[in-house]
């Protein structure tokens, strides 16, 4: 189906969008390496393949004009959705860019600033790719190599949404959310949620938290003595 | 390297020119051999490194630029109040306290240099993410805000949900320390720039502030070297617009009612409303402080509603400005009242102008009226005025405008004696004002020219005129 293809493409969107947008809060500090530029470079890569991929299924999708009401209404939401994600990179991307030639990694080298972030980054750069990890190959002036390009891919995307915007007209206002105040705080999926804000329901997949087992641990320990304290009391008495 | 910071009007406005020095100050602290010293900070178990003292960036301070104790802090506190520097333990006290207080760089990314804008969608996806950390426990403010983008981006909030919690997910890959610090940071951004109310916010006219073009966004980097706030470093455009406030308020001084009180007396005091009555709008004699302020200025005569080509200023303001609904029968109304030849109270406006305003009158819109205002304005300003003050109309007005007596005495006395009745007499209720007013406007358009009778005496007339050449 679809819509089914194209919300998938979404999501896979969104998260490079996020990972990226994390990326390049770090550039310029303490944590930012050659290997971060590369990474930067990979996930903006990944991030533009699916954005055309995305924009195309949702431009032939919303030009098409058998389009019952319903089911184009739900296309307009995704592309209300998709026009964030753009705007989101093209900020981030342009953002990088002034802040990497701001903070060259090169000789010879203005220090960076000391913010506090020394670690590392593959694994943000890895969920982005959706690889278990990230093999890293940039030269010593990788940062340097790939300024013209980041450059060109900016204005790239930006005649990417000007383009999408003379094709496709959708009005945004008119579009309503799915999602209510507060649908953050629900885990699992997101669509149908419907609750104000403030619910503070959170279900703990996974393992458990160590500290609770502890002190589940001693509580019971405690229960036990206690009781053993009492079948002795009984005895004796 | 010397430095000046150039304070707009003396104050705590920085321009851009300025941020650019901070920032190249901000990097100088960085250099790990010459640089603020550094230390970790304990956060429980993990250990976050690059925290500062407030004391050693002060001290450093001092010795980079050679400035005294005093500047130094203030500059500390703009380095702070921009979000260069963010403290730890005190995060929405935006001041460099000199003491052991930690304080940490922000990430260039959050530096105000860039001018990026802060975007509602950024701040409510922040908000999202606060609200998943916090499992729903906001504070007020932070609800409210939410609340409030909720309603306003309503057709985002797919998106806004969606990217909070996937870029909450992926801070999660992140070690801790990295992510005690990334959240700090995120935080002293949007405390900078969506302050939470009571806290002194720095940026309501911060970067974003109107100044001169001119004057400030020349890069200027090369002077002499100290920065000081005191009043010699003022711009001389804040002597010259001080200059300017002095004489107004020196000129205005008299009227105004609290500087220099008000004769007859003042009716929220002493329940005497004499001093309304005296200055109302369409009143026969006018007040001698009333008839002084007319020569200050032509745009105080301009204000004052009585006189004839005044009215015909306001009617035009009125007509701008006012109801669009209405705009035919104000536009008829008008020129009944003042265009018509013949009417009540006639404008002097050359023929050019009239014929140009009597065709717009056809089709009334809101600004038909501008070319014969301005002509009147202009006409007005220039020769009426300073005829007008010197004739003797004006000095005969003066003569007879009243000086009211203060009535202080025996009110006061009334009403010290606390049981005694006051006899309150209230005013006029505003909507029989109106309802005067009405009426008198009415008695005057009984007697004027009906609008379509002189079009097509004019049409008549272009008639005639085209008539008469080939002959």
């Amino acid at each position: 189906m679809a819509r089914e293809e194209c919300k998938a493409l979404l999501d896979a969107l969104n998260k490079t969008t996020a990972c990226y947008h994390h990326l390049v809060l770090t550039v310029g500090g303490s944590a930012d390496t050659q290997d971060l530029r590369e990474e930067l470079q990979k996930t903006r890569q990944k991030a533009r393949e699916l954005a055309v991929a995305t924009g195309a299924r949702l431009t032939v999708a919303l030009r098409d004009r058998g389009l019952a009401t319903e089911e184009r209404a739900e296309f307009e939401r995704l592309w209300v959705a998709f026009s964030g994600c753009l705007d989101l990179l093209e900020a981030d991307m342009q953002r990088s860019l002034t802040l990497g030639a701001a903070f060259p990694l090169h000789a010879p080298r203005r220090p960076l600033v000391r913010t506090g972030v020394a670690g590392g980054s593959s694994a943000v750069a890895a969920r982005a790719l959706s690889a278990r990890s990230l093999r890293h190959e940039a030269e010593g002036d990788f940062d340097v190599a790939d300024l013209p390009e980041l450059e060109r891919e900016v204005l790239q995307v930006g005649k990417m949404i000007d383009d999408m915007e003379m094709k496709v007209n959708v009005p945004r206002w008119t579009v309503q959310a799915r999602q209510a105040a507060g649908a953050e705080l629900l885990s699992g999926a997101s669509a149908g949620a419907s609750s104000a804000g403030g619910i503070s329901v959170q279900e703990r997949a996974g393992p458990c938290d160590p500290n609770k087992a502890l002190a589940a641990t001693v509580f019971s320990a405690v229960l036990l003595v206690a009781v053993a304290l009492a079948l002795c009391v009984a005895k004796l008495s | 390297m010397g430095w000046v910071l150039r304070w707009v009007d003396g104050k705590a406005g920085v321009s851009f020119c300025s941020v650019l020095q901070i920032e190249a100050l901000v990097k100088d602290m960085q250099n790990p051999e010459t640089g603020v010293r550094m230390q970790n900070q304990r956060v429980l178990v993990t250990s976050v490194p690059h925290a500062m003292t407030g004391g050693d960036v002060l001290q450093w301070i001092i010795q980079r630029l050679w400035i005294s104790n005093l500047e130094a802090q203030n500059l500390g506190n703009f380095i702070v109040k921009y979000g260069y520097i963010y403290p730890l333990q005190d995060p929405k006290n935006l001041i460099l306290k000199p003491d052991s207080s930690l304080y940490r760089f922000q990430t260039p990314y959050f530096w105000p240099t860039q001018q990026w804008p802060a975007e509602d969608t950024d701040y409510a996806i922040y908000l999202a993410k606060r609200n998943i950390k916090k499992k729903g426990i906001l504070e007020e403010y932070e609800k409210e805000n939410y609340d409030f983008l909720n309603k306003k981006i309503n057709y985002k909030w797919d998106f806004v949900i969606m990217q909070a919690k996937e870029q909450y997910r992926t801070g999660k890959e992140r070690n801790k320390a990295d992510r005690y610090a990334l959240d700090c940071q995120e935080k002293a951004y949007w405390l900078v720039h969506r302050s939470p109310p009571g806290m002194n916010n720095v940026l309501d006219y911060g970067l974003d502030r109107v100044t001169n073009p001119n004057e400030v966004k020349v890069n200027q980097l090369s002077f002499s070297c100290v920065c000081t706030l005191t009043v010699m470093e003022q711009n001389k455009r804040s002597l010259l617009s001080e200059k300017r406030i002095v004489k107004y308020s020196e000129q205005f001084s008299s009227n105004d009612a609290i500087m220099s009180g008000c004769l007859p007396s003042n009716p929220w005091i002493t329940d005497d409303t004499q001093f309304w009555d005296l200055n109302a709008k369409l009143v026969e004699v006018p007040t001698k402080m009333r008839v002084e302020r007319w020569a200050f200025n032509f745009s105080e005569l301009i204000r004052d509603p009585k006189g004839e080509n005044l009215g015909f200023w306001e009617a035009c303001e009125d007509l701008k400005y006012g109801d669009q609904s209405k705009v035919k029968e104000k536009a008829e109304e008008i020129y009944k009242l003042f265009l018509a030849p013949g009417a009540r109270r006639w404008i002097n406006i050359d023929g050019k102008t009239m014929d140009i305003t009597v065709k717009g009158l056809r089709h009334p819109h809101r600004y038909v009226l501008d070319a014969a205002q301005t002509h009147i304005y202009m006409l007005m300003k220039k020769d009426s005025y300073a005829r007008y003050l010197k004739s003797p109309i004006y000095k005969e007005m003066l003569a007879k405008a009243i000086e009211p007596q203060e009535t202080t005495k025996r009110r006061q006395v009334d009403s010290t004696l606390p049981f005694m009745r006051r006899h309150l007499r209230s005013s006029p209720s505003p909507v029989i004002l109106r309802q005067l007013e009405e009426e008198e406007k009415a008695r005057e358009a009984a007697n004027t020219v009906d609008i379509t009778q002189v079009m097509s005496k004019l049409d008549r007339r272009s008639l005639l005129k085209k008539e008469l050449p080939p002959k």
